[in-house]
């Protein structure tokens, strides 16, 4: 065989020292490869990355996996995580395997001005930080003292991005309307460094956390809400161990709880049929299912639909792990799939939780020339067009 | 423990019948307890089964024979054991037995059933058909006397059902039992569910009426089974053209059961001797981890080298409907390769799960929900019960169970 090569066990064990402590656990059953959403589309991208078989590069020291369309192609959407026979957790791995990279220097193309912004700027969308605030417009929001209860987290995507932007203003307009007390910091925050650990980069991930940790504390934080799935993850699982222990919820948890106690209500019949898209680090990440759906319930003439892939099944937008950051091909799309589902459920509305899910899916409806049979919004938006 | 106490056998599967025959025929007195109205167990709703490829029904047979000869050996079917109190040498046990509505009058000629228009799910034939309310479970029912599920009997299809019965058979006014006995030895032979697929949400939860388990298609491959031996695809009676077997359904899994069941492999060859059979021209596909033939390696072999059967390294990811069929995607672990495979009808291999439901005692059990010896109360668990084992094995397991009883002594 031209392409054999000397296994280098080091490597692997390497490897497994950066954090991929199940590496090695793996059978190699497939379940994974079989599994993935790649295996969904039809293109180079479903060719080339075969989860089951780059662990398999791993535990041998072998190389030859290093490309967008291989090691950069995992979402950790976490499909495979959840129903691995033997608890490997390929996305430990699989950021091990590109943190060994980063560590030799080598980063994808589509990601130096990404790592660059972050080191910068602290935030990914390569604007200043004076900007961190552009999407509160005429908007009264409170900025947090330390008579506030909640921390409200914009997610830098939610910050910067022009569409994103009215996510971070619903949710803002839902919590004012609710009383809750709540408050922003602003310029001083940085990205919570959740998809950029993905990529390997996790030196640049302790510092963007470090940051945050301390500036949290000495604004005396206790509760944190966030916009997005991506934060509420990393806040709730990876910044305790470096110091940061925060009482953390998503945006849909809180108001759950404001409608169950008739603190919230909708009076506005939207006379709507939605699909809703379980966001993965909100679904299996964080275990949330019935929050974003009870909040849905209580929309006045609205039926939500249950997409075929749903819960823990769901498919992944194709944003996660740093694909957001990456140009995925049109035909490979994930998004395309969520929207396809969404109208063979006659709904209008693709309706999600998560700045990324949102640029995905609404990209993939641009792509597929659906914009005038489907919407994709955020349940925050939904919730604030149904306010009388 | 006195030679006049009995044992109590609870399960009338094929460990239970194996351990109250041994005692029975050593002299002891037995009272063996069985849950439904028929005993024989899984083994009954076999079409084949090792080492020799053939029917269980002259197995059965003999047995059956064995228990009509027995001595001293009282059998209660419909009974559940309720309360056990004591220890090895002096336990009273309670019993409660459900009324059969059929007394022993019963010719099992089957009047009864033709005059009933109410029907059940026939749990025998693993749900794939129906039978009357009043019905035996196949052509080898014992005890072969019919039973009422008065449940699913309308109303007016009782007096129907009395009046066609010439022997006065049927008795409407029966009414459940409690008995209490005492006994000096308990062997525990409850046996196994197989696992519910249902929990797999990857292999069609149990929602796609193509996708069966290897129990029913026992019942498919059988000739008395619901399609008289024919393999024909559950959804809409079409005879098989390509078949695939899905091994591990659910096992060696830490998300579902962790263990290997050790028969699981085996069936799933033996079964695709069956398809082999009744439909000579059809593909057939095994995917599996690793298969695991222990002693019967040849027969892996020989059906390895059959053409028309291809054994894929890989494990199962997705099934779903797919035209009017099904399709099923799998890496191959040895080629890298992603198949889609479009298929008539898919098995699953699923796992042995113990009968622990509703134990009236404290049970010592293995990490894997299997019944161990405890020190107290001194209960014996005999067969799959107390660990995943094929048929020979278990009847082994049956004659250990029942000469530990007479160390209790």
């Amino acid at each position: 065989m031209s392409d054999a090569q000397n296994p280098e066990p080091e490597l692997g064990e390497a490897i497994a020292e950066m954090g991929a402590e199940t590496l090695y656990w793996c059978m190699q059953c497939g379940l994974c490869t079989g599994g993935c959403p790649w295996r969904l589309t039809d293109g180079d991208i479903n060719k080339e990355f075969n989860a089951r078989k780059l662990q398999h590069q791993g535990q041998l020291g072998l190389e030859g996996y290093e490309s967008d369309n291989n090691l950069f192609a995992c979402t950790t959407c976490g499909l495979c995580v959840a129903r691995c026979p033997r608890d490997v957790n390929a996305i430990d791995n699989i950021r091990s395997i590109r943190m060994m990279l980063a560590e030799g220097g080598t980063v994808p193309q589509s990601y130096r001005p990404i790592v660059g912004s972050l080191t910068d700027n602290g935030n990914p969308w390569m604007e200043t930080r004076d900007k961190r605030t552009a999407w509160i417009k005429d908007l009264d929001v409170p900025t947090y003292t330390e008579d506030t209860e909640y921390l409200l987290y914009v997610c830098c995507t939610s910050c910067y991005d022009a569409r994103s932007q009215k996510i971070a203003r619903a949710v803002a307009t839902l919590l004012n309307k609710a009383g809750v007390s709540w408050g922003i910091i602003g310029e001083e925050e940085s990205c919570c460094g959740e998809s950029i650990r993905k990529i390997g980069q996790e030196e640049l991930f302790t510092t963007l956390a470090e940051g945050n940790i301390e500036l949290f504390k000495s604004k005396g934080v206790k509760k944190i809400i966030t916009t997005s799935p991506h934060c509420l993850y990393t806040f709730a699982n990876e910044y305790p161990e470096l110091g940061g222990e925060f009482e953390v919820q998503h945006y849909t948890q809180l108001l759950a709880a404001l409608i169950r106690d008739g603190k919230l209500k909708m009076d506005k019949d939207l006379d709507l049929t939605v699909a809703f898209h379980d966001p993965c680090y909100l679904g299996r990440h964080c275990d949330i299912y019935q929050d974003p759906r009870e909040v849905l319930a209580a929309l006045p003439g609205t039926r939500v639909m249950e997409m075929t892939r749903n819960r823990e099944s769901s498919i992944c937008c194709g944003g996660g792990g740093g694909r957001v950051w990456m140009e995925t091909p049109p035909g490979e799309r994930f998004g395309d799939l969520r929207v396809n589902d969404a109208l063979a459920h006659d709904a209008s509305v693709l309706v999600t939780t998560c700045p990324y899910c949102t640029i995905m899916m609404e990209a993939s409806v641009l792509g597929l020339d659906k914009d005038e049979e489907i919407a994709v919004k955020d349940v925050a938006e939904l919730l604030v067009d149904a306010l009388a | 423990m006195s030679q006049s106490k009995a044992t109590l056998v609870v399960g009338g599967g094929m460990s239970g019948i194996s351990t109250a025959l041994e005692l029975s025929e050593l002299g002891r007195p037995v009272i063996l307890v069985e849950k439904s109205p028929f005993i024989g167990g899984k083994v009954a709703t076999f079409n084949k089964y090792f080492p020799k490829l053939c029917p269980p029904t002259c197995g059965l047979e003999i047995n059956y024979k064995r228990l009509r000869k027995a001595a001293n050996l009282s059998l209660h079917t419909q009974a559940q054991v309720t309360k056990v109190d004591g220890g090895p040498g002096d336990y009273t046990v309670t019993i409660e037995v459900a009324p059969r509505y059929v007394n022993h009058k019963c010719t099992a000629c089957g009047e009864c059933a033709e005059a009933c228009g109410s029907e059940r799910d026939d749990d025998f034939n693993q749900g794939m058909a129906k039978t009357k309310a009043i019905y035996l479970a196949g052509h080898m029912a014992y005890p072969h006397r019919y039973v009422l599920d008065k449940e699913a009997c309308d109303e007016a299809d009782l007096p129907k059902i009395k009046d066609a019965c010439k022997y006065g058979a049927v008795d409407l006014d029966e009414t459940p039992q409690t008995l209490t006995e005492q006994v000096g030895a308990i062997v525990w032979a409850t046996g196994w569910e197989s696992y519910d697929v249902s929990k797999v949400d990857y292999l069609g939860k149990g929602e796609l009426p193509d996708v069966i388990t290897n129990l029913q298609m026992e019942r498919l491959a059988d000739p008395s089974g619901p399609t008289g031996g024919k393999i024909l695809r559950p959804s809409d009676g079409k005879e098989v053209e390509s078949v695939a077997f899905v091994q591990c359904a659910g096992s060696r899994d830490i998300n579902h059961l962790p263990y290997c069941s050790g028969i699981c492999c085996l069936a799933s060859l033996k079964q695709i001797c069956y398809v082999r059979e009744a439909a000579p021209n059809a593909k057939v596909y095994m995917f599996h981890i690793d298969v695991r033939a222990g002693k019967y390696e040849e027969f892996y072999a020989k059906i390895q080298a059959d053409e028309a059967v291809e054994i894929i390294k890989g494990k199962v990811a997705s099934i779903f409907p797919e035209g009017e069929g099904l399709r099923l995607q799998v890496e191959n672990i040895e080629s890298g390769e992603s198949l889609k495979v479009d298929l008539d009808m898919i098995v699953l291999a699923t796992g042995i799960v113990p009968n622990t439901a509703d134990l009236p005692f404290e049970a010592t059990m293995d990490d894997y929900g299997f019944l161990m010896l405890g020190d107290a109360p001194g209960i014996i668990p005999a067969g799959c019960v107390r660990r995943p084992a094929d048929v020979a094995t278990v009847v082994q397991d049956a004659t250990g169970a029942a000469m530990r009883t007479l160390t209790q002594e």
